[in-house]
């Protein structure tokens, strides 16, 4: 578990607090406090005075609920939710869905009339709309907001923080220099406190000491990224509530309007209303796929182009667009993207009355995607004296097979063939029961014997009993539209964007504090010491500036004997930011809140703490406490220097 | 979240955010990524019946349809004004149109004298096979031919029809009074229309 190291101790790069380094010291303390079965949250905030909860294992109210907040809020618990919303799909992709495919749900309730009822009591019908699911999402919803806000709340704090008061003794920094010069030490401080704010640091004064610092925006950029993380939650959210999906499939010289009879499958955001939708219209007027002909990539689409003409508004002026892959038709900030393709054959179907009871293409659908061999039915429900249906085989480019089969050997429409198997009998639309239009329910139908003779365009067969012909016409092609409307794009795109941007900022700047201190010297002159340090420096550049601006600084100062500049590694990575105690040095006077801690608390590095001696959990305990000491008291560094 | 590492935690943090949205999205994702259409192609009544009066004052004003008949003829909703209409949205394909046809095709017949017409609009539809249905089941109304729903779009503003097949009935001041959607039954239509058209049964 490097990763729980990782987060102990080093300095968190988006996170963004200066973490008192104090509450470091007691990860042995916590360790032991760690959180037991029978008290969860006696360990969590064992050092804290401020919450003066009794660590007796007994939790009122509001410890359970915190406790329960707590839970729900962790990583842990996310982790979960996520997994059991993964897993509460599950069922909606190997059930039929009401939403879906209603068809295959009543069907489902014919073939296992024992299970249907129990499935659909617990909703396994209609899933994505169960309140068991619902409550999962919820659920992973609040652990999420629960982990961003607060954050985010804790990052406006550090954002807007002054510079610490400077520690007593600056040559323990990990950048220090020291001169003296004949200045007052007042005068010393003014002008290094004019020569830092001409530099911009964020500025704070004491008695004999100029504290400053820079890198703010890093927690801007922090501050960024975390509400755009929730801005982009919400964005999404939002296009769930008021956008939709809808698919159509259309014929070459028909059209469609963007209204929910219209639309084959249509997923309506929880809040769309049918006069929600934009009332455009579109007309397919041609549509042409090209393939590669020839050599090892034979019957590779290499474009479709799908010619369309569309209104936008009722009644208002026609436009024409050609619709390409990934090439959407944006009407109304409504997208209309081409999915697919497909044959639609023609035929004419006569009933045994000698009238023509249908003509016109009927979508068959690809079962072969290279090759483009489609299957589909004719249902001809009014058919006299009996209802008649054919189920049908295409072939765009018919060869025969191996077997002496015909089969097709191109997507391209270059020997287009029908082979038709008819039916008579009932059809089973009239009891209102709904049914795939692609799919022929034989229970009430008797096939005929018609020889299975692939038929070219023109031929015609004449079906037994009396009970009329068909025709097989020609063909027409049909594409696929996918229509989706996501008011919450563009906000997501934004807030990602955003996002991003935070992310660089807080990459890119680092938080660095200098701070001065000048002194009466035993000779009359003024001791002038800097120090300074820089957190996770990864890019570099504070030992430069650190080294430029005590340059200047003693300059400014007409400072003499500089002495024992220990500007070396500037850098602080690793151990919590400003962990200036790094260094062996004299006893530590312990912070308020670090004296509850058992006596065993020591100064513990990050080289010492490592994945093999604490584990996990010891240090998601450590964390809490070090996190709330932090917050109780931002100041823990400066205080325990000065006071 | 505090035993990972920040990076670790955006990015966990992310990808939960785009989960989480794809649920309240209602994780259909995947439902349009087929190539092919996945479903019966072909809306009717995936939604159950569902049956709307509208009180007096409250009646929104019904679009002044006109079109072509599936017999050729031309055929104006605005001549009728002053008749209660029922309006009825259908298809031939569509299993619930053809269990509601009998009851409609009665009740036009049995309501004709109290002055009130039935208009049927027909959509994608092939006009041999709407033929042959109104012969199958004796309708005698006539019917909009509507292939591509631009009638139905003209209802976007009002009570646009959610479902094939839908009912409007709108009365003798061009209101829309009622709307059922799915398979009508002649004993709940008979009362609507009564209701609307002020009859005593």
């Amino acid at each position: 578990m490097t990763t729980a190291k990782g987060d102990a101790m080093t300095p968190a790069p988006a996170d963004g607090e200066f973490r008192a380094a104090g509450p470091d010291l007691a990860d042995p303390a916590s360790a032991a406090a760690a959180p037991t079965p029978g008290n969860p949250a006696s360990g969590r905030r064992a050092g804290l005075p401020r919450t003066g909860r009794p660590r007796t294992g007994r939790l009122g109210p509001a410890g359970w609920l915190r406790w329960f907040w707590r839970q729900l809020t962790s990583m842990r618990t996310a982790l979960i939710l996520l997994f059991l919303l993964a897993l509460a799909s599950v069922p909606g992709s190997v059930l039929p869905q009401e939403g879906i495919d209603p068809a295959a749900v009543t069907q489902y309730y014919q073939s296992h009339p024992a299970l249907a009822p129990i499935f659909s009591r617990l909703s396994l019908f209609n899933v994505f709309s169960a309140p068991w699911f619902a409550a999962i999402y919820l659920l992973l919803f609040a652990s999420l907001a629960g982990c961003v806000l607060p954050r985010t709340v804790r990052l406006v704090g550090s954002a807007r923080q002054k510079p610490p008061r400077a520690p007593s003794n600056l040559a323990r920094l990990p950048a220090s220099a020291s001169y003296t010069t004949d200045l007052t030490p007042a005068a010393a401080l003014d002008s290094a406190a004019g020569l830092l704010g001409g530099r911009r640091f964020r500025m704070r004064r004491g008695e004999g000491w100029v504290s400053a610092e820079k890198g703010y925006l890093r927690e801007v950029g922090n501050l960024l990224f975390h509400i755009a993380l929730l801005a982009l939650l919400f964005s999404v959210g939002l296009g769930g509530i008021f956008g939709y999906k809808a698919n159509r499939l259309l014929i070459v010289g028909q059209g469609f309007a963007n209204t929910p009879t219209d639309l084959d499958v249509f997923h309506p955001g929880r809040l769309v209303s049918p006069s929600d939708l934009q009332p455009f219209s579109i007309n397919l007027q041609s549509f042409r796929a090209k393939y590669v002909t020839s050599g090892p990539q034979l019957d590779q689409p290499l474009g479709y182009y799908a010619g369309l003409s569309y209104r936008p508004q009722v009644g208002g002026p026609t436009k024409h667009y050609t619709l390409t892959v990934n090439h959407p038709l944006v009407v109304d900030n409504v997208s209309v993207y081409l999915i697919g393709h497909g044959y639609a054959p023609v035929f004419k179907v006569t009933d045994g009355t000698g009238r023509v009871r249908w003509d016109g293409p009927v979508p068959f659908i690809p079962v072969q995607q290279t090759t483009l061999t489609s299957e589909g039915v004719i249902k001809v429900p009014d058919a006299q004296p009996y209802q008649l249906g054919f189920a049908g085989v295409f072939l765009p480019s018919a060869v025969e097979g191996a077997g002496g089969q015909l089969e097709s050997a191109f997507p391209g429409p270059l020997n287009p063939r029908v082979s038709l198997v008819a039916f008579k009998g009932n059809l089973g639309m009239n009891s209102g029961e709904p049914q795939s239009v692609y799919s022929l329910d034989t229970k009430g139908l008797k096939q005929l014997p018609v020889a299975p003779r692939p038929l070219s365009a023109g031929q015609s067969v004449k079906l037994p009993d009396g009970a009329g012909s068909i025709t097989y016409v020609g063909y027409q092609q049909w594409v696929s539209l996918a229509i989706t409307y996501d008011p919450g794009q563009l906000p997501a795109l934004a807030s990602g964007i955003a996002a991003l941007a935070g992310l660089i900022l807080s990459f890119l700047i680092r938080r660095r504090r200098v701070f001065v201190r000048a002194v009466a010297g035993p000779d009359g002159g003024t001791e002038v010491s800097l120090g300074g340090l820089a957190r996770s420096d990864a890019a570099g550049g504070f030992d430069t500036e650190f080294t430029e601006l005590s340059q200047l600084l003693r300059e400014k100062h007409n400072g003499r004997s500089m002495r024992a500049s220990r500007v070396g590694d500037g850098t602080v990575d690793g151990p919590a930011d400003f962990d200036y105690r790094e260094r062996p040095r004299p006893a530590i006077p312990a912070a308020p809140h670090v004296a509850a801690a058992p006596a065993n608390a020591k100064t513990v590095t990050a080289e010492t703490v490592t994945a093999e001696t604490v584990t996990a959990e010891t240090v998601t305990a450590d964390m809490a406490t070090a996190e709330a000491a932090a917050a109780a008291n931002p100041e823990t560094l400066t205080g325990r220097e000065e006071e | 979240m505090s035993w990972l590492p920040v990076p670790a935690r955006i990015a966990i943090g992310a990808a939960l955010a785009a989960l989480a949205g794809l649920a309240t999205a209602g994780c259909d994702g995947g439902q349009i990524a087929a190539n092919v259409p996945q479903s019966s192609g072909q809306s009717f009544v995936s939604r159950s019946y569902e049956s709307t009066f509208y009180q007096v004052g409250h009646r929104p004003a019904a679009p002044s349809v006109s079109g072509t008949t599936i017999t050729g003829q031309r055929l104006s909703l605005a001549s009728y004004r002053g008749k209660t209409v029922v309006l009825n949205f259908w298809g031939s394909w569509c299993p619930p149109c053809r269990r509601e046809a009998p009851a409609l095709g009665t009740l036009a017949r049995q309501l004709q004298p109290d002055g009130v017409r039935f208009v049927g609009i027909d959509i994608r539809d092939e006009p041999d096979s709407a033929q042959a249905f109104m012969q199958n089941f004796n309708v005698s109304y006539p019917s909009l031919n509507d292939p591509n729903d631009e009638i139905a779009l003209e209802f976007h503003s009002t009570v646009p029809p959610a479902a094939i097949p839908t009912t409007l009935i709108i009365d003798s001041s061009g209101r829309i009074a009622a709307r059922i959607f799915g398979a009508a039954t002649y004993t709940e239509l008979k009362d609507l229309v009564a209701k609307v058209a002020g009859l005593t049964s």
